[in-house]
């Protein structure tokens, strides 16, 4: 046993199970957020549930089966239920029932001991709309055009409307989207002649007259809007809820229509992957607990990449100024303790600090000097995607500056001597020799920050996430990135979408499936980091000394 | 008497009288030289004259001061915080040491190897042109020309020549060596320091950088620090010796090596100690 000890092999294993539990805890983390969150895509079974209910009635409830638990018989008996009394427990399901407007619950509880039958009916179908959820029920009838028709016709129709839509949507986001904006934009260049008091009889008519084209253009627009409108609100559809109730759906609401318990393994599998495909390029809806969250996958790549290029210089020269100029004395430890402490101040912190120096100070200064005409609403004294990506520069810098500084010391003096001594200048042989050599602990401090930032949600909360944004940060009316604005983030939706929902039910695989495409993201934001740096690696790679 | 050959006297036209050089004849002369590392004295009140157009050695044994006094020719002490020097070193008749001397220029000059070959991560071909792209040299021809003269001079050319634009890390200790000297004298330096020149190499690329500089006399002055006084002996045609910071000999290397007028020299090169 001794010898054993001696031998060093306790400490390999203790180790070696270190690096499992390390391994596993990580596995066990991605299992566990890709099974719940991909099993929300995965296209569910139709059940179809014919039950007597406590006062001896039929009833008929049809859905997904959501969960399912024990609970104790005793739990149960004042109820009065005509129940098996001595059995311990009972099982009870949570079925989503969809069809809000119906019912004020779309989940409800069933009891297991009071059903009867259960089928899998295939002419149950799940209609997916903009709004009111899920409609599961039966097709009775299909309305083109204002009159009835089979049902063979609703492939036809299904992209009839489709057209439409997607020429609605050009219309309403795209063309009268960039008329809003002109006519915004013209109203405020008239404000700031106003202000200045430059503005004259002239050029008040000529603003009057651009505006007064763009609503002659926004009228013939919306004028088409809305006979494409009324086309499509005459095709309709007329299903049968499970309580035998009809109900007239226009298809202009319908995104999907499935027969669940008709689909093949294939066409189940086509179905997840087109869910999947939605889900990232899609609109959220229905405040946030449906549809995709394209504008929060944008707003998180875009802040941190935002931040990436604030951060990098910054960072770089504040190292290179602390190990290459700054004297070797107390004043110098001094900034580098105070640099290291500055990783450790919680990022809540930081952003009380930019919402009150940033937005507050910086960015109502620049709206009284560059954008009064705006005023009192305010341009760049509200938190925006801008104050984000420097507030989480600030939040990141120390960990670029510790890894650049880490760099930079690595290097073996000859390189600078090699330098020196062909007559370079300090800075000439900084910025040939030792930066390019510098540059992978560079990248690997750029890497640090992309992960801490990307996942950093607190200060987020106070400098320029919103729940739901109507504008993308990007987009086609110049000056095309609006740094302004205010954007959507992966990890504020997690939990927008998991804690502020109004159905939390519903929302719950979604946090999920959101987790997944947030740590998704972040992996490959920083495998692009890693190869960079690879490559880096390689070019500037050091004989052992 | 260690086995020394001295070098015949064959090859060298005339025997200078280093203490009564006329001035078109001194390519550095150092005067009253005083260097402090904080407190410590490291080179006590050093006076010579170096030959133009030849090669002088610097032995003694380590610790003595000989790279300390080298390093002070082209000012690479400056990047010693603590190091403190008086006294001084004229090169064309002007102190280096002088408040208003620019340093690169000097060091374009006086261009310097060191012990360990430290070619920069880069290709062949970028490490000998960076002097000139350094001075601003971006015209391809006039780049490409003297990267191979460069490189002829260093003897380096023609195991080169197909793989200039490969990584300079990839060649053998020796040629890195004379790489780093082709990087200096691409430069045109009027003298080129080598600072324990082979102290990291194997003897055949020892043998090739000793032939090399006895070629690069033609073209520089040369001064040379070595350990190895064999090599001394081979190569240089005046040898300074040097003890505790003090230069206790100087003459050139025949007399020094056979007929020492010192008795500390005597004792160092028949291996009493050192």
């Amino acid at each position: 046993m001794n010898n054993w000890f001696k031998s060093g092999s306790p400490w390999v294993w203790l180790s070696a199970g270190g690096v499992s539990i390390s391994l596993i805890s990580v596995l066990g983390l991605l299992w566990l957020i890709a099974s719940r969150g991909l099993s929300y895509f995965w296209p569910a079974d139709i059940y179809q549930f014919d039950m007597t209910d406590e006062q001896g009635k039929p009833l008929t409830v049809i859905g997904e089966i959501y969960d399912r638990e024990s609970i104790p018989t005793a739990q149960l008996v004042h109820l009065n239920l005509d129940i098996d009394e001595s059995a311990e427990t009972i099982e009870r399901l949570l079925i989503k029932t969809g069809n809000r407007e119906l019912v004020s619950l779309d989940f409800r509880w069933i009891l297991v001991p009071q059903i009867n039958k259960t089928s899998l009916p295939e002419e149950l179908v799940v209609i997916e709309r903009r709004t009111n959820g899920n409609f599961y029920g039966y097709i009775e009838d299909i309305i083109l055009d204002g009159e009835v028709v089979g049902q063979q016709k609703m492939a036809e129709l299904v992209e009839r409307v489709s057209d439409f839509q997607t020429e609605i949507e050009a219309l309403q986001k795209t063309d009268i989207g960039a008329i809003n904006y002109q006519i915004e934009r013209t109203r405020l260049k008239e404000r700031k002649h106003r202000l200045d008091e430059t503005l004259t009889a002239e050029l008040e008519q000529a603003f009057k007259d651009e505006v007064a084209s763009l609503k002659a253009e926004y009228q013939v627009l919306e004028k088409q809007l809305m006979a494409l409108r009324e086309k499509v609100s005459r095709d309709q559809i007329v299903v049968r809820a499970m309580d035998g109730q009809k109900v007239t759906i226009n298809f202009e609401d319908v995104l999907h229509i499935t027969f669940n318990n008709k689909l093949s393994v294939f066409g189940k599998m086509k179905l997840f992957f087109s869910q999947i495909a939605a889900f990232i390029v899609d609109d959220p809806r229905e405040a946030n607990t449906e549809g995709g969250v394209f504008p929060a996958i944008f707003g998180t790549v875009l802040m941190v990449l935002l931040m990436t290029v604030i951060v990098s210089p910054l960072g770089v020269v504040a190292a290179i100024y602390l190990h290459e100029y700054a004297g070797n004395n107390a004043l110098t430890k001094l900034l580098r303790i105070a640099v290291i402490n500055l990783a450790g101040v919680p990022s809540i912190v930081y952003g009380v600090f930019g919402l009150g120096f940033f937005v507050y100070m910086v960015g109502g200064s620049l709206d009284q000097l560059f954008y009064a005409e705006t005023l009192p609403s305010p341009t760049f004294g509200t938190p925006g995607v801008m104050w984000s990506a420097l507030t989480l520069a600030i939040l990141t810098l120390p960990v670029v500056i510790v890894s650049t500084e880490e760099g930079l010391s690595r290097i073996p003096s000859s390189m600078r001597h090699g330098s020196l001594a062909l007559g370079a200048t300090k800075a000439e042989t900084l910025w040939r020799i030792i930066l390019p050599i510098a540059s992978p602990a560079i990248m690997t401090g750029i890497i640090l920050a992309i992960a801490r930032a990307a996942g950093e949600v607190a200060p987020l909360m106070l400098v320029g996430v919103v729940k739901m944004a109507p504008n993308l940060p990007l987009d086609g009316n110049f000056p095309f990135l609006h740094l302004d604005r205010k954007f959507m983030h992966l990890g504020f939706h997690i939990y927008d979408v998991g804690f502020q929902s109004p159905n939390v039910e519903a929302a719950r695989p979604l946090v999920y499936a959101t987790a997944l495409l947030l740590v998704t993201i972040i992996v490959a934001l920083n495998m692009t980091a890693v190869s960079i740096r690879n490559r880096l690696r390689e070019k500037y790679r050091m004989l052992e000394h | 008497m260690i086995s020394v050959t001295p070098k015949t006297l064959s090859d060298q036209n005339v025997k200078l009288d280093l203490n009564n050089l006329s001035p078109e004849q001194v390519a550095l002369e150092i005067k009253n030289l005083d260097l402090y590392y904080g407190s410590k004295q490291a080179l006590q009140n050093i006076s010579m004259s170096i030959p133009k157009g030849q090669v002088t050695a610097f032995i003694g044994p380590s610790g003595c001061g000989k790279s300390t006094l080298l390093r002070c020719i082209n000012r690479m002490n400056d990047l010693v915080d603590i190091c403190k020097i008086t006294g001084q070193i004229n090169l064309h008749g002007e102190n280096i040491y002088d408040r208003h001397t620019d340093v690169a220029a000097l060091r374009r000059k006086v261009g310097m190897v060191f012990q360990r070959p430290n070619p920069f991560p880069k290709s062949i071909y970028e490490n000998v042109v960076y002097g000139l792209r350094i001075t601003g040299e971006n015209n391809r021809r006039v780049l490409d020309e003297a990267a191979e003269n460069a490189l002829r001079s260093a003897a380096l050319w023609n195991e080169v020549k197909d793989r200039l634009h490969e990584s300079a890390l990839g060649l053998s200790g020796g040629q890195q060596q004379r790489l780093v000297i082709a990087r200096a004298i691409a430069i045109k330096p009027e003298v080129l320091l080598l600072d324990e020149p082979t102290s990291a190499l194997d003897p055949i690329s020892t043998l090739t950088i000793e032939e090399l500089i006895n070629d690069l006399k033609k073209q520089f002055t040369v001064v040379i620090v070595t350990h190895n006084m064999q090599q001394a002996a081979r190569v240089s045609d005046q040898t300074a010796f040097m003890y505790m910071g003090d230069l206790i000999e100087y003459s050139d290397t025949n007399t020094l090596f056979t007929t020492p007028s010192k008795k500390k020299t005597e004792d160092y090169i028949t291996g009493r100690y050192g």
